[in-house]
């Protein structure tokens, strides 16, 4: 049986998919997003600094199957986000059979820079993808990462290409992708994609206390948090395009 | 959003802020005219003498009626006041009257002239209140326990029952004529060669009597109209002519229409707590029984407003009423609370939706009012309109802890269970807060009778049955902990000893239910609940068609988590000693090692976590409750009641922070004297883990037997509802919670901790913040610092 690093599994979500969802948050990640809101994923799997700790899938199933009878009525399920989620993909494949073998809807956040073999093999045991796009230039992409977005874009591809249901999510970052010129360019290549689903996600200070704890550098500390307000004609010029918009999960 | 419910007439605007405004007082007027009736009538019957007293204070008592009102009737010679019984209890009035107004949270003003009027009737009453004659009739064991304070009952000597809701329909459709006569006709076929005809026939005359007196209560008001409409204005002339013509007719004669109805309601309601100063007299079903009277007033014209207006006055007629009790009762009591009880929705005895246009109007005139009274409950059951129940969300979103939830997919069938017929199963209400009853056939305390701390007794049983904080030996010891060499051994004395104690507060209950019938029984009050008057016995004597009682519990959680920290630190992972935990215990953790120790007791499982470890422990522990309750009969046993019985129920109202307060440092980790848990909720903070988890732990309780109600609150910030979708997401959160986990109760508080926090800072500024302290809505602003604490610091479910 795989065994993989869960840093929280979070009862009563509300904002990552249809109805009454738990989170399970994988440990690990191959971004580092300088404006991340949990920079404790970004610590490695069994990294002493971490809470995480080690499941094997089965302790998890039994974990997020207790909360059955909510997702049944609401029609919610289970959302495996992180951190990144492909960086225990043996794991979190198991997981997922698992998961479906027992009927429960499954979503997934991912920032979709991974192999497209594990993500596309990934995705089709799953009900739901969001996927994120941070920023459409690669060099930009790189700057506020650490990676290009050549991989994600090809997953983004290969996913509207699928069938599966999808969302496409942009983290908007004051002073980094939150010029209307960037919603331009953003909604002009998610054309060239044929992406039809997007959401807006305003920048937010909930982890900004992480990193005391984590005695970690902030590059971002005491910058504005963002609101739906703000994002008012940015979400406009995506519907300019034909693309449904919406702000927040 | 804010204004869904929409505004007040300015009138009723009005009115609220000059109740909101009044600083309370004590009321001397019914002590004075009671004393007075009890002189006079020393030689008589005690039910004749009770009848006299109602008489003398009905006819004699102020009356007055507020510019802006339209439904009359006061309770005492100012609103708000509260009034003195002091055939309950005189001792901690006399001891407390220059403290009314020193006190920390529910204070009352009190003039120097009141103080010597007390002070003056004081002597008379020495030996012959309720409390002198219970305490007096306490077997010596039961007395010690008493004295302690590990179960407490002085509510229940120090006050009357009510805590039930009487025949408001036959009042209304029927009137209070249609009694006297049937009265008058059994009194004259009564032979009274007949041991059992003798006694009934003072009940029967004392019944003519406090008729008579409610008669001319109400003529009282008739004529003050009529009077007052003289100098009035000419809108306010016709008004007052009308309350006038009113009260001329109701409560004597049927209601014809909504105003007669709401008057004739109003005047039963308030002369109930006249007689008695009991607590928790609940309005039933309204929706329900208001419907004719609703129906023929729209028919005849009445518009929705001058509905809603009406219903608006009649809450704030509920905020009038008042009651003072003593400091040591008023801990366990917070807010002076009245639960005022009113239930709408549910289903029809054949399972169709209750709700209708009137149920709608409550929501809304409630929802505008937003005052602690009345006590807003709705049945939920499966095929509740989800229109309706995303009103109910909106106004939870309100923030005043309303309404709660009760749902009827437990409750009709664990009232079946207890015998309950089908059709009165399906028309319970709820009474005060959570617990429940049938309106008009259920005798009183369908709950509310003793409280037995859990985590102390606990505490107890391990200490070889010598209470730690007193150093008194309680009951027979059966070890201590530090010889204890299995967990199976820790069980076995909490089971033994909480039979115990148990069997100890039945005697305490059993003891204050027979003084109550000797010396204060309620006259109108047992007129107006079946089947009293066909057996001829008052309630006490067993008059109801139904009387089963539940006691309740503080500490639930506290319980099961000490014993999940005891299985796991010290008998299965060995990480604590007996000897360093007991001693960790006995001087509340004091010292670093004393911290470290604690911190690995927090570490253990808790409840609220849907973790089976420790919610396995808190089912195990409350089983022996569970069964040795249903071994006790109550005091109506035999004598005519279906029932007769105790079971179990779990609103423990804001009792958690006193009890608390007198425990000792708990093997959960809780401190000495910090809050013990409320109801069946989780212990403060210790549910990391959400709505959903609290909702499993809960679910594994065997709710269908703790019929006398498992209350649970549930704390979300207002921010968290703002959007649609999110308040649907509650909706089904509810649903399953009732559905598919039989749950029983639940309620809402949202309110932000900020917003707390600054209500304690600058209460002026928030004179209408309600909070649910456990159970009910009470003003944030009155309550203790202490209990305001305490209520900060529950854990706000993020939603």
């Amino acid at each position: 049986m795989q065994k993989g690093y869960i840093f929280n599994i979070q009862k009563f979500c509300l904002h990552d998919g249809a109805g009454i969802r738990t989170d399970v948050f994988f440990s690990g990640c191959n971004l580092r997003c300088r404006w991340c809101a949990n920079p404790e994923s970004q610590l490695p799997c069994g990294d002493e600094r971490s809470e995480a700790k080690c499941y094997t899938t089965e302790e998890v199933l039994r974990e997020v199957l207790k909360d059955e009878v909510f997702y049944k009525k609401s029609g919610g399920g289970v959302t495996l986000t992180g951190g990144e989620v492909f960086m225990q993909y043996e794991f979190a494949m198991e997981l997922c059979q698992k998961m479906h073998a027992n009927g429960l809807n499954i979503a997934i956040e991912t920032a979709g820079a991974v192999d497209p073999e594990k993500f596309s093999a990934l995705v089709n045991q799953l009900d739901f993808v969001f996927i994120d796009c941070k920023h459409y230039d690669t060099q930009k992409h790189r700057q506020g990462t650490g990676i290009g977005n050549e991989l994600i874009l090809k997953n983004i591809s290969w996913l509207v290409q699928s069938g599966k249901a999808y969302t496409v999510r942009i983290p908007v970052i004051p002073g980094y992708n939150d010029s209307l010129s960037d919603a331009k360019a953003f909604a002009e290549l998610f054309v060239k994609l044929g992406v039809k689903e997007v959401q807006l996600l305003p920048f937010h200070q909930f982890g900004e206390k992480k990193y005391e704890k984590l005695n970690k550098k902030y590059d971002y500390k005491g910058v504005a948090q963002l609101h739906k307000e703000d994002l008012k004609e940015y979400k406009e010029l995506f519907c300019a395009s034909k693309i449904s918009a919406a702000i927040g999960g | 959003m804010e204004n869904y419910f929409g505004e007040m007439t300015p009138r009723i605007q009005k009115f609220r802020n000059n109740l909101l405004n009044t600083t309370p007082k004590i009321c001397t007027e019914r002590a004075v005219l009671t004393t007075k009736a009890y002189r006079e009538h020393e030689m008589d019957q005690v039910v004749l003498k009770r009848a006299y007293m109602v008489k003398e204070v009905l006819e004699n008592m102020s009356v007055y009626i507020e510019p802006e009102t339209l439904i009359v009737g006061n309770q005492a010679s100012e609103n708000r006041a509260a009034p003195i019984f002091p055939e309950y209890a005189m001792d901690w009035v006399i001891k407390e009257l220059d403290e009314f107004e020193k006190r920390n949270g529910d204070r009352f003003e009190i003039s120097e002239e009141n103080k010597q009027i007390l002070r003056e009737i004081y002597p008379y009453w020495k030996g012959r209140t309720l409390q002198d004659k219970a305490y007096a009739a306490y077997p010596e064991s039961a007395k010690t326990i008493y004295d302690i304070g590990i179960i407490r009952n002085e509510g229940n000597i120090t006050s009357g029952d009510a805590h039930l809701a009487v025949d408001y329909e036959s009042v209304l459709k029927y009137g209070l004529k249609a009694v006297r006569d049937r009265v008058q006709r059994i009194l004259e076929s009564l032979d009274y060669t007949v041991y059992e005809n003798m006694k009934s026939s003072y009940f029967y005359k004392a019944i003519l009597i406090v008729i008579d007196a409610v008669e001319s209560f109400a003529k009282r008001y008739s004529e003050l109209a009529a009077k007052e409409a003289e100098r009035a204005e000419p809108v306010r002339a016709a008004e007052l002519l009308k309350v006038s013509k009113i009260c001329a007719r109701v409560p004597m004669e049927g209601a014809r229409n909504f105003p007669e109805a709401m008057q004739s309601l109003w005047f039963i309601h308030l002369i109930l707590q006249i007689e008695s100063n009991g607590h928790s007299l609940s309005f039933g079903r309204f929706d329900q029984y208001m419907l004719p009277y609703y129906e023929a007033s729209v028919k005849a014209g009445m518009k929705r407003e001058e509905i809603l207006e009406l219903l608006e006055n009649l809450w704030l007629k509920t905020l009038t009423i008042n009651k003072v009790r003593s400091w040591g009762h008023t801990r366990f009591a917070a807010g002076s609370p009245m639960y005022q009880n009113i239930t709408i929705g549910g289903q029809t005895a054949d399972g169709k939706d209750a709700v209708n246009e009137l149920t709608k109007l409550v929501l809304v005139s409630i929802g505008r009012t937003r005052l602690p009274q009345p006590n807003l409950t709705v049945r939920y059951f499966a095929g509740m309109d989800e229109d309706f129940m995303r009103d109910c969300i909106r106004m939870i979103k309100l923030g005043f802890g309303m309404p709660a939830f009760n749902s009827d997919e437990i409750i009709i069938p664990a009232l079946e269970a207890l015998g309950v017929s089908k059709e009165d199963a399906y028309n319970y209400s709820a009474i005060g807060c959570v617990e429940v009853g049938v309106p008009g056939k259920w005798g009183y305390r369908c709950t509310g009778m003793s409280y037995l701390n859990f985590p102390k007794t606990l505490m107890i049983a391990l200490n070889d049955g010598v209470d730690l904080t007193t150093g008194k030996k309680i009951c027979k010891g059966v070890g201590k902990f530090t010889d204890m060499k299995t967990f199976d051994e820790v069980m076995a004395a909490w089971d033994k000893t909480a039979r115990m104690l148990i069997h100890q507060g039945v005697i305490l209950d059993n003891c204050a239910d027979m003084v109550v019938e000797q010396e204060v029984p309620d006259i109108l009050c047992s007129a107006l609940v079946k089947d009293c008057i066909g057996r001829g016995k008052h309630l006490k004597e067993g008059g109801a068609v139904y009387d089963m009682i539940s006691q309740l519990q503080v500490g639930v959680a506290n319980l099961g988590d000490s014993l999940a920290a005891l299985k796991k630190c010290v008998y299965e992972e060995k990480l604590l000693t007996r000897e360093e935990l007991w001693d960790a215990l006995v001087n509340d953790f004091a010292g670093e090692r004393g911290e470290e120790i604690r911190q690995i007791l927090l570490k253990a499982p808790k409840y609220g976590n849907d973790d089976d470890y420790v919610d396995e422990l808190v089912v195990k522990g409350y089983d022996t409750y569970l069964d040795e309750i249903k071994k006790y009969k109550n005091t109506r046993y035999g004598r005519g009641p279906i029932g007769g019985n105790y079971y179990a129920g779990t609103s423990s109202v804001a009792a958690n922070v006193p009890q608390g307060a007198g425990t000792c440092a708990t093997p959960d980790g809780r401190h000495a004297g910090e809050p013990l848990a409320e109801g069946c909720s989780p212990a403060h903070s210790m549910d990391t883990h959400g709505p959903t988890s609290v909702f499993k732990s809960v679910s594994k309780l065997r709710t269908k037997e703790i019929a006398g109600g498992v209350l649970l609150n549930q704390k979300v910030t207002p921010q968290v509802l703002s959007e649609q979708k999110d308040c649907e997401k509650l909706s089904m959160l509810v649903r399953t919670f009732f559905d598919v986990l039989h749950g029983y109760h639940v309620q809402y508080n949202v309110v932000s901790r900020e917003t707390l926090l600054d209500a304690q800072k600058h209460p002026e500024n928030y004179k209408d913040l309600i909070v649910r302290v456990a159970g009910y809505s009470a003003f944030f602003t009155v309550l203790s610092t202490q209990t305001q604490n305490d209520i900060i610091a529950r854990t706000e479910q993020v939603l």
